[in-house]
């Protein structure tokens, strides 16, 4: 492997690596202020990424358009569904809150599935060409991707990290009761995760659909990988899931390149599994009670 | 705790002259359509029953009893091509789906929360791209039983299942296992300080539950008697799974039941009225049970036929007065 295929295809690692960030970055935010893990956030993936198709696509307009549009498209139903179903559930077992995602996640996948068919979905508009550097050729796409990408996390650590939300979300994934009692409003808390989450894998979605095709089971498939960042990264370690998404990304672009693709996702599976048995608290993760 | 016993033994007397008169279909002169949804509605059972034991008594959710079916049809599908006579060929299913989730059970269960969870759901993903790959099971171009069996086998069989499957349920419900079970799942921490040691019996009860799922699957798999893993290891088959007893009635003996005629019937009418929408009813349906009647279709009705009787509706619920 000479030193250029390897620049070549640490790119195309990081670009995967990024958009999973964001995936796992949402799962995170979710699974520590609300103790859910959201099996619908693919479906919000293939939401945002048939809304960029539409942008694109139909109303040939930038798709770079459609990252915004996303994300506010994305707050919105997040907010919406965190509200009217999910917060209703809040109370009763784990049981029920898993199930609920995953009711909705099946509805997606059978609505997207009657509204857009089975076609792959591309556009022209937008960025296109490649840019070579060091003999690396990098589509203008992918690096669109990686900014945006690093971008949008910088921006939520950021808000995590400062400001009074920010706080909160901390508050009450490091202790609900003591926020509570602090003052801290946890049910706008949980609203206010669950639809940042939710912003965020539109987001992702419609960066997705900007270097590969769109299909109603697209998010699916990315929210597994999404799944596996978050363990490998430690459950709701926010660190620990960009952590993983680089390494995963990484992981999925040299294993595809030396075998094949199916081959680079069984690793990553085996993966996941290595850690729930060596490293059971993830890379980042505090270690989970006995 | 008495009164509980009676029932339990009318469930079970009642499951097998349900059983027996839906085996004795074909006889009755039964139309070969209504045959098939009978099987069905015993294959969604037998399913749905396996998932009901491990993760409504537990409240552990599996994602992999799709895919324990999946490669417990395609082993004895295997070993029937190899040559293996019919019994030992049909057991290789479950004991192929044992060995799995023993696996699966023991890497994940000593974990609290959802590493289980996840690790069934990539079992799934997993079996279905290995699968995809080796030469033994047909890579993705899958497999073909080399000697169809009369039709009639797998449809006793898997009646025979279905009711075995439930009378088990019934017996664990009643059992001290069964209460001790329940224990874990209402609060982990409490039953270990009482001296439940869950980590064992969880690891046990999945193996159970994985071999009545691969026991489904090797029927199945001589039912179908073609195997394409995009079709034996898509992700409707573990959503029936969990779908027919959170809809019936999770953690019941009964909910199942209902759920499995219920969701056959949703498949008829979306098969005729609008096959795409299927998956979508089916979540919807979900999604509803679970907002609005959390303990299932099947306890909800009964409590509103039988207001006046406590002790009925406890019955049915499996609660002990």
């Amino acid at each position: 492997m000479t030193i250029t295929l390897a620049l070549q295809l640490l790119v195309n690692g990081l670009v995967v690596g990024g958009l999973l960030g964001l995936v796992a970055l949402g799962l995170a935010l979710i699974f520590g202020v609300m103790r859910v893990v959201n099996f619908a956030h693919g479906e919000f993936i293939t939401l945002g990424a048939y809304l960029t198709w539409l942008i694109a696509g139909g109303l040939g307009m930038s798709p770079l358009l459609g990252v915004p549009v996303a994300f506010l498209a994305g707050a919105a139903v997040g907010w919406a569904v965190q509200t009217l179903l999910i917060s209703r559930v809040a109370s009763r077992p784990s049981l029920d809150m898993l199930m609920v995602t995953y009711a909705l996640s099946a509805i997606g996948l059978g609505l997207f599935s009657l509204a857009f068919g089975g076609d792959f979905r591309s556009y022209s508009e937008g960025p296109n060409g490649e840019v070579h550097l060091a003999g690396v050729s990098i589509g203008l796409r992918g690096l669109t991707v990686l900014c945006i990408c690093a971008l949008l996390s910088a921006a939520v650590m950021a808000l995590l990290r400062s400001g009074h939300v920010g706080l909160a979300l901390r508050a009450v994934a490091q202790n609900r009761e003591a926020a509570a009692s602090c003052g801290i409003d946890t049910r706008r808390a949980e609203r206010t995760a669950f639809s940042l989450a939710v912003g965020l894998a539109a987001a992702a979605g419609s960066l997705v659909s900007l270097i590969g095709t769109t299909t109603p089971s697209v998010g699916h498939d990315w929210v597994l990988d999404g799944f596996v960042v978050v363990v490998v990264g430690g459950l709701g370690s926010i660190p620990g899931a960009l952590l993983a998404a680089v390494l995963i990304g990484l992981v999925q672009s040299f294993c595809g390149f030396v075998f094949d693709d199916a081959w680079a996702k069984i690793i990553t599976y085996v993966l996941l599994y290595a850690t729930l048995l060596l490293r059971p608290q993830g890379l980042l993760g505090q270690p989970m009670e006995a | 705790m008495v009164a509980t016993r009676r029932t339990d033994g009318v469930v079970v007397l009642a499951s097998i002259a349900v059983a027996a008169v839906v085996a004795a279909l074909p006889q009755l002169g039964a139309s070969s359509y209504s045959q098939i949804l009978v099987y069905y509605a015993a294959y969604y059972l037998a399913l749905g029953q396996s998932w009901n034991l491990m993760s409504g008594m537990t409240g552990y959710v599996s994602f992999a009893h799709g895919a324990l079916a999946g490669i417990g049809a395609y082993a004895a599908v295997i070993a029937l091509n190899a040559g293996w006579p019919m019994a030992p060929a049909l057991l290789a299913g479950p004991a192929v789906a044992l060995l799995a989730s023993f696996v699966i059970g023991a890497t994940s269960l000593r974990l609290r929360g959802v590493a289980f969870t996840f690790a069934t759901l990539f079992f799934q993903e997993l079996a279905l791209l290995v699968l995809r790959k080796m030469p033994i099971s047909g890579g993705p171009g899958g497999l073909a039983l080399q000697d169809i069996v009369p039709i009639w086998l797998p449809q006793l069989l898997m009646i025979v299942l279905a009711c075995g499957a439930t009378i088990v349920m019934v017996a664990l419900r009643g059992s001290r296992t069964g209460i001790r079970l329940l224990a874990i799942k209402g609060d982990e921490t409490a039953a270990l300080s009482l001296g439940i040691g869950a980590a064992k019996m969880k690891v046990a009860l999945f193996c159970v539950s994985a071999a009545i799922a691969g026991g489904a699957g090797a029927i199945h798999g001589l039912f179908t008697a073609s195997l394409y893993p995009d079709v034996v290891f898509n992700v409707d088959v573990s959503l029936i799974a969990l779908a027919v007893p959170m809809i019936g009635g999770v953690a019941t003996a009964m909910g199942p039941v209902v759920g499995a005629v219920l969701y056959v019937c949703i498949g008829e009418a979306f098969a005729i009225f609008a096959p795409s929408l299927h998956v979508v009813a089916v979540g919807a349906l979900l999604l509803l049970v679970i907002l609005f009647m959390p303990t299932g279709l099947a306890p909800f009705i009964a409590q509103r036929l039988c207001r006046q009787s406590p002790r009925a509706t406890n019955a049915v619920e499996g609660r002990t007065p």
